[in-house]
């Protein structure tokens, strides 16, 4: 559904992704591994036309995104959950899932969604009208996973969905994840948290220093040696 | 002090209060393209003066225009300008470089105010003093019928901006480009359109300030554009940079203290008051009047 071949991105001369190919699968959950400075958060922010690309590809469906502005790539059907939820803080949080169906016209349809968030999120409906900065992390994640979905995307992307927040929380985060995929979602989630992951994920990809170096499926990712050493600590080294 | 000086005071800051209203606007106008883009416009009063200038030269073919006309080509002229400074001032200069905007904003001021000596020879012109001729008696108090006009008209205006801000599609897209603009690109909202947009309406805001300092004066001058920038940049800080309601409150405070100051001291002394103000906020308060309380990220 999703490719990506090729990308580089470049900080100045510094390159954060030299040269990542990857595919996501329609319907499917992909998982991006990899430690602290891979180029993860840096490859979502290319998909999603925040950060320009130097050189290759990223077609949805086939359709290239590459040069497209990051609200064109919405209107596409891309919606990314950022690193860090960025909430906007001082707006409410039925504001802030109206900012997230900016590019919507059809009002019922967007009132009808709401409902539907609501019914997903009820932590939400009880705090609609206060300010998003007053919630919780948690509850934040919550907010920034809806806000994101009121674009109805075809590809939704998270960036560290579990990061800062509490185990239960996180739990119920991956909950979340995997009703969302259920219900049709195809999802390309970075996750740092290889055993969460490992249990919700269809697909896996590891990027180390702005490469992919593995791909498989869950199965072959906790027969890896290498990997379990680095992200799973079910072995030790040496 | 006797009574009467009492009531003279109480009357001042009457006045005060009700001119004060022009002040609110400048400082909504500076403070939300601060909040927005995270800039100052020092060319903004400048351009509000500059717009009322247009007024008049748009109705220059009609003898006695209504003043809703006026007041109507004065926001037409404010929005015009408004989009041209953001275009040369601001558009092409990189967003991370706040120091260059600054200098471009100060050139654009310079240019407005040497446009305007140079098309008026610097000769202030008459501004249709609307409702001049109306006096509202209320026991002791007179309330002059322009500056009611001045003020009603403000009033109008910043409930008609807060609507706009906080119960349309697009005043969502303004707040939210303000609070995180990474996080309003991804919901698809384009930040040159709210960039644009908050120019145009600002500039607008600023024409109708423009005009109603004119209105109240009762001319224009090119030398109203350097107080009305300082007055303005004391409301907006203030009122605590980036606050809208701050900017309001400050706005009419800053109105009325400058009304006492001036009947108590004289209108040399009055502005030293104001800065002392302004000194005092910065050390006491510099957060402004609503300095919020630090929130999560």
């Amino acid at each position: 559904m999703l490719d990506v071949s090729e990308l580089v991105t470049t900080y100045g001369k510094i390159e954060a992704l030299k040269g990542v190919s990857l595919h996501v699968a329609g319907g499917k959950i992909t998982c991006l591994l990899g430690p602290n400075g891979a180029g993860k958060t840096t490859l979502m922010m290319t998909i999603a036309g925040i950060l320009r690309p130097r050189r290759g590809s990223i077609k949805l469906e086939g359709a290239e995104l590459v040069g497209l502005s990051p609200a064109k790539i919405v209107s596409r059907g891309i919606a990314l959950v950022p690193e860090n939820r960025l909430v906007f803080p001082e707006m409410s949080v039925r504001e802030n899932l109206l900012a997230g169906a900016y590019q919507r016209r059809d009002k019922s349809e967007i009132a009808a969604d709401m409902e539907r968030m609501y019914a997903r999120f009820p932590q939400l409906k009880e705090r609609r009208e206060q300010l998003a900065g007053t919630l919780s992390g948690g509850e934040q994640q919550m907010l920034a996973v809806a806000r994101a979905l009121m674009s109805r995307p075809r590809v939704l992307l998270m960036d560290e969905p579990s990061l800062g927040l509490a185990p239960l929380i996180v739990a119920e985060i991956f909950d979340i994840v995997a009703a969302l995929n259920r219900d049709g979602t195809t999802m390309l989630l970075v996750e740092q948290n290889a055993h969460m992951a490992l249990k919700v994920a269809h697909q896996f990809f590891l990027m180390e220093q702005g490469r992919v170096t593995f791909q498989g499926t869950p199965g072959q990712l906790a027969e890896d040696e290498v990997i379990q050493r680095a992200y799973l600590g079910t072995r030790r080294a040496g | 002090m006797d009574l009467l000086d009492l009531i003279d005071a109480a009357q001042s800051v009457a006045d005060g209060l009700l001119f004060g209203s022009t002040y609110a606007l400048l400082g909504i106008g500076f403070t939300l393209i601060f909040g927005v883009m995270h800039k100052i416009n020092l060319s903004y009063a400048a351009a509000s003066i500059g717009a009322a200038y247009g007024s008049l030269l748009l109705l220059s073919g009609f003898t006695a225009a209504p003043a809703v006309i006026v007041f109507m080509a004065a926001a037409l002229c404010g929005g015009v300008i408004g989009a041209l400074v953001y275009f040369i001032g601001f558009k092409f200069i990189p967003v991370a470089n706040p120091l260059a905007t600054l200098m471009s904003t100060v050139g654009l001021l310079l240019l407005i105010d040497e446009i305007i000596v140079h098309t008026t020879e610097g000769v202030p012109l008459a501004y249709p003093a609307l409702y001049s001729d109306v006096v509202v008696r209320l026991g002791q108090f007179m309330l002059r019928g322009d500056l009611m006009f001045v003020f009603v008209l403000g009033c109008a205006c910043m409930v008609l901006f807060l609507l706009l801000l906080y119960r349309t599609r697009l005043g969502i897209a303004t707040r939210a480009v303000s609070q995180q603009p990474i996080a309003s690109q991804l919901c698809g909202i384009s930040i040159l359109q709210v960039n644009v947009l908050t120019f145009v309406v600002t500039g607008m805001l600023g024409g109708i300030a423009g005009a109603m300092s004119g209105a109240a004066i009762g001319m224009l001058s090119p030398l109203l554009a350097q107080p009305l920038t300082v007055k303005g940049l004391i409301v907006t800080v203030i009122g605590g940079l980036g606050s809208i309601p701050g900017a309001i409150i400050a706005g009419l405070i800053v109105g009325a203290l400058e009304s006492l100051f001036q009947f108590l001291r004289g209108v040399t002394e009055r502005d030293l008051y104001i800065m002392m103000l302004l000194f005092a906020f910065l050390v006491f308060r510099p957060g402004g009047i609503f300095a919020k309380a630090p929130g999560r990220d």
